[in-house]
């Protein structure tokens, strides 16, 4: 029987040749991650419940990422907390201040094509982009550190095709606004998003897990992309040995496949009250913004700050704009300053912050009522960022960058360079 | 618990959000004693004294939906009811498991035909629905043997629990 990718990548997790959607059955992870938000109160929980030791301790990863550097006597107590619970139960990797779990993993290496991760944070689905599946458990984390395993219902797959090549201005993240319009949250519930097609070949890896971390906001469990020969190369390079080019079967069941072209897309925003309410960028050009934001699990790596930089090379962020950029890891934060990229974002105005989840949950540089930002983090609901009564716009890098420099949101398009306008990056 | 609830029919309607059966501004109380003071107070007051074990929360469509908090169903588990509604997303679906809540998923045409104050009872492990005020019977999916194992034994910490006494940690392996 043919299966598709998220159909084999649960029947290895669960031990079994294959599984059929609706099933319900008992995986064990290949990883486990959880932030230091929940770390300590999940040990907590677990010691309360006389649970004191982790089945798999050497499959867990801990990262401090959500407050970095630390800003608060709270925060402080839990970090504290968290590096003294990690070594109690001798986990496999704490993270302490090395970038945002879900990018950090990959670079890491550990996260192989096939691998199940089971995550406490809500993004993991952006694994995906390495052919994995990372699905968020939440407070069931606690159960898969006790006994190395969790049930999953075994959800049915969406395909969507994208065909054609994004034109210049158009990214990753407008690919995904453009497959949120298309997909809504009854179709997406309890599904599998399977992204393929042209377009999707033609994306690097990073881009690739753009595309599949935000489709956990409209509604997914989680989302997958092939694993081709770029995907191989890039995790070799990363000490992923052994991998190898992995897809759907031909003729696999889908619950519905969805076909579009990305060559006609334009850049586009996600307007409150929650990311999938989609707007082409021309339809808000003239918002007033007063804040700018490149950074988070869905953005913030190197193509995207080296991208944002060319844009405003011979610009200035507006004297109204309070520009930030997070690289998404410390790696990144390192290569973007060896290459000059931070150097030229701070030159136009940006500040630059170290690899921290901050200002995408509001934990750094809240929102005043009122205020505006443009941003590339992963949800805009009311409140996020600070007061209830700031609005939160979210686009690509380049939007981002365009918008700062202009005051409004700005199309992208209007500020490439014509010998520039062939890459998408 | 058993598999089989016998009880009184709480019957409420469409689109229940997780803040409206518990008010966010509790977030922070996770005595399951003082949450069942609130569970859905503002529309049914009387819920918290007179809901006895083995009654039923009957809903519509979209239980429990939006922040995908633990409190509504501490609270339920206080009360020692169980739940059919017409349809739940992954995320409470999920924690009503892992508090050890037992759940069914009825069509809205069954969920019509519970009205309440009803004398219901309702065996999760066949999916068998019966009115004993109208002498009606109805047939659903019943829950998987696993989520029932983890629903019997009080949840997905007891269960840990449990099984970790009974297998060690060998189940983990593949």
């Amino acid at each position: 029987m043919p299966a598709t990718l998220a159909e084999k990548i649960l029947a290895r997790a669960s031990g079994r040749d294959r599984v059929e959607p609706g099933e319900v059955i008992w995986v064990t992870p290949d990883l486990v991650t959880t932030p230091e938000v929940s770390f300590p109160a999940y040990v907590k929980r677990l010691r309360d419940n006389g649970i004191d030791r982790f089945a798999l301790p050497e499959r867990v990863v801990v990262a401090i990422d959500h407050e970095v550097p630390v800003h608060s006597r709270e925060g402080a107590e839990r970090n504290r907390l968290t590096r003294q619970l990690a070594r109690e139960t001798g986990v496999g990797h704490l993270f302490d201040g090395e970038g945002i779990t879900h990018p950090l993993v990959i670079e890491r290496g550990l996260v192989r094509p096939l691998s199940f991760v089971a995550a406490a944070d809500t993004h993991t689905p952006s694994l995906g982009g390495v052919g994995a599946l990372g699905i968020p458990f939440g407070i069931e984390l606690t159960m898969i550190l006790a006994t190395g395993r969790i049930w999953v219902k075994v959800p049915e797959t969406v395909r969507v095709e994208i065909g054609g090549r994004c034109p210049p201005g158009v990214t990753a993240r407008d690919l995904v606004l453009a497959v949120m319009t298309r997909i809504d949250a009854d179709l997406a519930n309890y599904r599998i998003i399977e992204l393929g097609g042209d377009a999707v070949a033609a994306l690097s890896i990073p881009e690739r897990m753009t595309l599949c971390g935000l489709c956990v906001d409209m509604g997914a469990k989680s989302a997958v992309t092939e694993v081709d020969e770029r995907c191989v190369a890039f995790l070799a390079e990363r000490g992923v040995a052994d991998a190898a080019p992995v897809r759907s079967d031909p003729g696999c069941r889908y619950a519905e496949v969805i076909a579009f072209d990305a060559s006609t897309l334009a850049p586009q925003v996600s307007i409150p009250p929650s990311p999938t309410h989609v707007r082409p960028v021309t339809e808000l050009a003239h918002t007033a913004i007063q804040h700018a934001y490149i950074g988070s699990c869905a953005s913030g790596t190197l193509a995207e700050l080296s991208a944002a930089a060319d844009l405003l090379e011979g610009r200035r962020v507006h004297a109204d704009v309070q520009m930030l950029v997070i690289p998404a890891t410390r790696r990144i934060y390192q290569q973007a300053m060896e290459q000059g990229v931070l150097a030229r974002l701070s030159a136009a105005g940006a500040m630059v912050s170290p690899p921290t989840c901050g200002p995408c949950f509001g934990g750094l540089a809240q929102l005043a009522a009122g205020e505006a930002r443009i941003s590339t983090s992963t949800r805009n609901d009311p409140g996020r960022m600070g007061s209830r009564d700031a609005t939160i716009y979210l686009g690509s890098a380049l939007t981002v960058a365009a918008s700062a420099v202009a005051g409004r949101i700005a199309d992208p398009r209007d500020f490439l360079p014509a010998e520039r306008k062939d890459i998408a990056p | 618990m058993t598999d089989a609830y016998s009880g009184r029919c709480w019957r409420f309607g469409d689109d229940l959000a997780s803040d409206q059966l518990i008010p966010p501004q509790h977030v922070f109380e996770y005595d399951p004693a003082v949450l069942r003071r609130h569970l859905l107070a503002e529309l049914r007051p009387e819920l918290s004294q007179q809901a006895a074990p083995g009654d039923l929360v009957v809903t519509g469509r979209n239980f429990a939906n939006g922040s995908n908090h633990s409190h509504p169903f501490l609270a339920m588990k206080e009360m020692g009811v169980g739940l059919i509604c017409a349809s739940i997303s992954r995320g409470p679906f999920r924690l009503a498991v892992f508090m050890g809540i037992p759940l069914l998923v009825a069509g809205a045409e069954i969920i019509a035909q519970l009205g309440d104050g009803d004398a219901l009872r309702v065996d999760f492990a066949t999916g068998d629905i019966r009115n004993e005020s109208t002498g009606r019977r109805f047939t659903v999916e019943p829950l998987s043997p696993f989520l029932l194992d983890i629903i019997a034994a009080g949840g997905g910490l007891t269960y840990a629990r449990s099984l970790l006494a009974t297998e060690g940690t060998d189940h983990a392996k593949r």
